[in-house]
């Protein structure tokens, strides 16, 4: 076991000073001379063509300064996550969802700039539209658009022989599960601060997750060279995906360069939920084969998901569901198939888990429905067909390290006392039921093959001996800064306090990619890693010199210089100081691509990822039967982190995915009525709150992933993913009733037991 | 508009503001006094992001007419620390990881505050009362609670008891 002195152990989390102080400053806290607020109008209306978009009354409002429409935007007319890039900044014609902004104004004063949008004059031609994702799919439905079909995307991963599969089963299992339409309600909602310094060049600060490719937008939209760009990142309130794909930060920009002021614009919390991306409602049918003694013997399932109007991350999404589908089993034949689907709905694309939360609910669900249908333990079913190092998964990829899925699984069948669950109280009194269920997951860290994955960090000593670390990383709470000083406090052989971490700013740090997909431990670490090395070896290189022992038998650790275990008395800053004269370099820059050694057989499924990490959830749930409220009692939450960097940060991933994912088990789903978003307010679209939220038991494996920074891998998302199918399934346990949706709510399980009643008339009665 | 004359104290210091009568607390605080610690996640009274503490009780700054806090005192979070000093809740907000995105630390910070003022020894249950109005989309109720069982037994040694 090598012992590390920095990582694995206690650290501050970066900043955290600032923010208990109240001294964070976030995107709405930054005031600049001269500013002015900017607004956008939102079309509402989710389906209509413009006939006319009159701003002429509005340019001339006392407090005006600005007003823009999609003719006075210099650049591209488009955000440009994916291509083609389809979503207009400013729509000039149609609107397709009720978020597609009109234009955008620039004023004096809040006041003012509402007056403005009051006064814009718009008149429309309302469409049809279509908001049901099957309505969609038909033909004769109305098109989103008129030259693209409203099947966007249809992938099918194709692995074995399908037929065969399903011949080699003793019983073959079909049902349908449906998620629905999740928002990510981040405490801060999406904002932006832009101005022209003196010397030309646009200044953003921006609450976002990837402010290179900010920059890059930015640039393209208003026809500048992405070096006159430069994002900043203040501290951000959260993000979940939410923040990935640009929201105001380039109209903020726009605003500012049109009106040569500084500009703000912060959503307010209903524009928020009615603008930004979501996570995918989607209908899965899920069909699998097995042997009575319960081996999996063939897949085929089907994802559709509504995506709206727009590509985004849509396609990309629904393509993890289908990468996902069979779930952390080794299944020998399988056909798994995605929709991507245009509709009038709200946009989805990135939240936390991409994709791989639906298709872990279908599959979840139905490994319980399948283990039911053949008298067998759950925990059993998993065992027996569960990943292992080695295993060839549907995507075409071997697994390069599977042992995670299976020692947490066991390490959470242990912990939540999964054999002994029958001897307790399964009715405590007539009208409740208690039922127990778990899921595991498989999770894919990085973005997968063939997409930009990289980062670059760099480390700079200082000739005290301290360390600055620049970074690209956007933190937004996730805790990737804290780790990553860790990692190169380790690396090095500082102390923590030795680092100081410089976040996000375009001009100063380089590209690290977004942070999305659980990457930045992983891409960032190395990144890290490889900027530590040189630093570490001109210290020891120079200590060496000195002392004129073997540099093998010399180390750096926390800061103290060490001749195997003898502490010498050399500081780190004296070896700084005669580094630097001995003409060696104190700071490095370190690059890191995520590697893909292992060849592909042909026609894989060209995103395949190949890192993966592992969890199980067990949940003991009590119902309320005459009410239909459900309880979750206790969790129980295994997951391989690989190792773990940071225990209190890991610790906090897990809870805080856990507790977003009660939320989507249990209560949360966006309303859209004809693309009319219903909820759009925290009182109304509800979210976990300290209430809700049971005993957690949270244990974190460490199983080394090969290339990984100290074997480390992600944890931003996989957490979140095993909660709702082990809530689902630990209802259907407690009230014997099978169940395909969720949320969960009190109306759903009422109208279950009802309609099993129905079926299922009690004896005698 | 004709502007109306307030007077309160935040964090000790008497202020006089002149204000446009529909102007909340939350709106005197950030944009009158530039404590931007005081954080608006809703505007509506739904996540508890601006929770301050007036006259002893936890209140969403955002629901407050700027009116009705005349002649009150307000404690807001730049108001915690004395002299430099972390209050104990602070340091044991960051020594917990009660916090991730750090945007509803200050209004849950506040709540805290307010709880230990009314309640010197409340149960992890009462703990959950006083926060289940602070929403915290990262999801660190359980670290608040425990921060704030930190700061009580802090608070019972300090006290020797």
């Amino acid at each position: 076991m090598v012992d590390y002195s920095v990582i694995g152990r206690r650290a501050d989390a970066v900043r955290s000073r600032e923010i208990v102080t109240g001294q964070a400053l976030y995107c709405p806290d930054i005031r600049l001379p001269q500013m002015l607020v900017g607004k956008l109008l939102y079309s509402r209306l989710p389906c209509a063509r413009i006939t006319r978009l009159d701003v002429s009354e509005a340019r001339k409002l006392p407090g005006v300064v600005t007003v823009l429409t999609s003719r006075d935007i210099p650049g591209e007319n488009s955000y440009c996550y994916a291509l083609p890039a389809d979503q207009p900044l400013l729509v000039p014609d149609m609107v397709r969802y009720q978020g597609d902004a009109l234009a955008a104004v620039a004023a004096e004063s809040e006041e003012a700039a509402q007056a403005a949008l009051d006064t814009i004059q718009v008149e429309y031609e309302p469409l049809e539209g279509v908001y049901d994702v099957l309505e969609a799919m038909q033909p004769g439905a109305h098109q989103v658009w008129s030259d693209r079909g409203n099947i966007v995307d249809h992938l099918v991963i194709d692995h074995g022989d399908i037929d065969l599969g399903f011949k080699q089963a003793d019983l073959i299992i079909e049902h349908i599960y449906l998620t629905p339409l999740v928002e990510h309600a981040f405490m801060e909602t999406e904002g932006a601060v832009a101005y022209r310094d003196a010397d030309g060049t646009m200044v953003v600060y921006s609450s976002c997750q990837a402010p290179h490719r900010d920059r890059a937008q930015i640039a393209r939209s208003l026809g500048l060279p992405e070096n006159q760009v430069r994002v900043i990142t203040p501290h951000i309130g959260g993000a979940f995906g939410g923040k990935d794909e640009a929201h105001v930060q380039i109209h903020a920009a726009l605003l500012a360069q049109a009106s040569g002021r500084p500009v703000k614009i912060i959503r307010s919390r209903e524009e928020s939920i009615l603008t930004h991306v979501k996570r995918h409602p989607v209908i899965i049918r899920y069909r699998s084969g097995i042997t009575r003694d319960g081996i999996l013997t063939a897949v085929h399932a089907e994802a559709i998901g509504d995506t709206g109007p727009y590509l985004n991350a849509g396609r990309d999404v629904m393509n993890f569901v289908a990468a996902t589908l069979s779930g952390p089993y080794f299944v020998p034949h399988a056909r798994l198939e995605s929709y991507t689907v245009f509709t009038n709905n709200p946009i989805c694309g990135a939240m936390r888990g991409y994709g791989i939360p639906q298709a872990s609910f279908a599959c979840e669900a139905q490994m319980d429905l399948l283990a039911r249908s053949i008298n067998m333990d759950p925990l059993e079913i998993r065992l027996r067909n569960g990943l292992e190092t080695g295993m060839l998964v549907p995507t075409g990829v071997t697994i390069r390290e599977g042992r995670g899925m299976k020692v947490c699984l066991q390490e959470a069948a242990h912990l939540s006392g999964w054999k002994e669950h029958d001897k307790e109280d399964r009715k405590p009194a007539p009208h409740l039921r208690r039922g127990w269920g778990m899921a595991s997951i498989w999770f894919s860290i990085g973005m997968g093959r063939n997409i930009p994955d990289h980062a670059t960090a760099t480390l700079e000593m200082t000739l005290d001996g301290s360390v600055i670390l620049h970074t690209g990383a956007a933190d937004m709470g996730q805790g990737a800064h804290t780790a990553l000083a860790q990692m190169a406090a380790e690396a090095i052989g500082v102390k923590i306090e030795a680092v100081k971490v410089i976040g996000p700013d375009t001009d100063r740090t380089f590209d690290a990619g977004p942070s999305v997909a659980s990457r930045q431990t992983f891409i960032s670490g190395n990144a890290v890693l490889r900027a530590a090395q040189p630093i570490r070896e001109a210290l020891l290189q120079t200590a060496s010199e000195i002392t004129g022992l073997p540099l093998e038998i010399l180390q750096l650790k926390q800061g103290l210089v060490l001749a195997e275990d003898e502490l010498l008395s050399l500081t780190v800053s004296e070896l700084a100081v005669k580094a630097m004269e001995q003409n060696r370099r104190l700071h490095a820059d370190g690059y890191y691509a995520m590697e893909y050694p292992e060849p592909l057989p042909p026609n894989s499924y060209r995103y395949a990822p190949s890192v993966f990490t592992f969890g199980t959830q067990v949940a003991q749930v009590l119902v309320d039967i005459e009410t239909g409220q459900v309880t979750l009692e206790k969790l129980v939450a295994v997951q391989d982190a690989g190792k773990v960097i940071n225990p209190a940060g890991a610790r906090g991933q897990v809870e805080g995915g856990v507790i977003m994912g009660l939320g989507y088990a249990l209560m949360e789903e966006l309303l859209v009525y004809r693309g009319s978003t219903q909820n759009l307010n925290l009182g109304s679209y509800l979210i976990p709150t300290a209430k809700d939220v049971p005993g957690l038991v949270v244990k974190l494996m460490e199983i080394p992933e090969p290339y990984a920074p100290y074997g480390a891998k992600g944890l931003g998302e996989p957490p979140l993913t095993p909660t709702a199918p082990a809530i689902l399934n630990a209802v259907v346990d407690a009230i014997g009733i099978p169940l395909y949706r969720i949320p969960l709510t009190p109306e759903r399980i009422l109208a279950a037991i009802e309609a099993h009643h129905a079926e299922n008339p009690p004896n005698g009665d | 508009m004709n502007e109306i004359e307030i007077h309160l104290a935040v964090n000790g210091i008497p202020r006089t503001i002149q204000s446009e009568p529909g102007c909340t607390l939350l709106e005197v605080l950030r944009d009158k006094l530039g404590l931007t610690g005081t954080k608006e996640g809703c505007g509506a009274g739904d996540c508890g992001a601006c929770v301050v503490v007036m006259d002893g009780q936890a209140v969403n700054a955002c629901l407050v007419l700027a009116a009705q806090a005349e002649g009150t005192q307000i404690i807001t979070v730049e108001g915690l620390a004395q002299d430099g000093n972390l209050h104990p809740l602070q340091s044991y907000f960051a020594e917990k990881w009660a916090l991730q995105c750090g945007f509803c630390t200050p209004g849950m910070l506040m709540s805290c505050y307010a709880l230990l003022l009314n309640n010197p020894n409340p149960n992890p249950e009462e703990i959950r009362d006083a926060i289940s109005g602070n929403l915290c989309r990262c999801g660190s109720y359980q670290s608040v609670v425990e921060a704030v069982l930190a700061t009580v037994k802090f608070s019972q040694e300090a006290r020797g008891g």
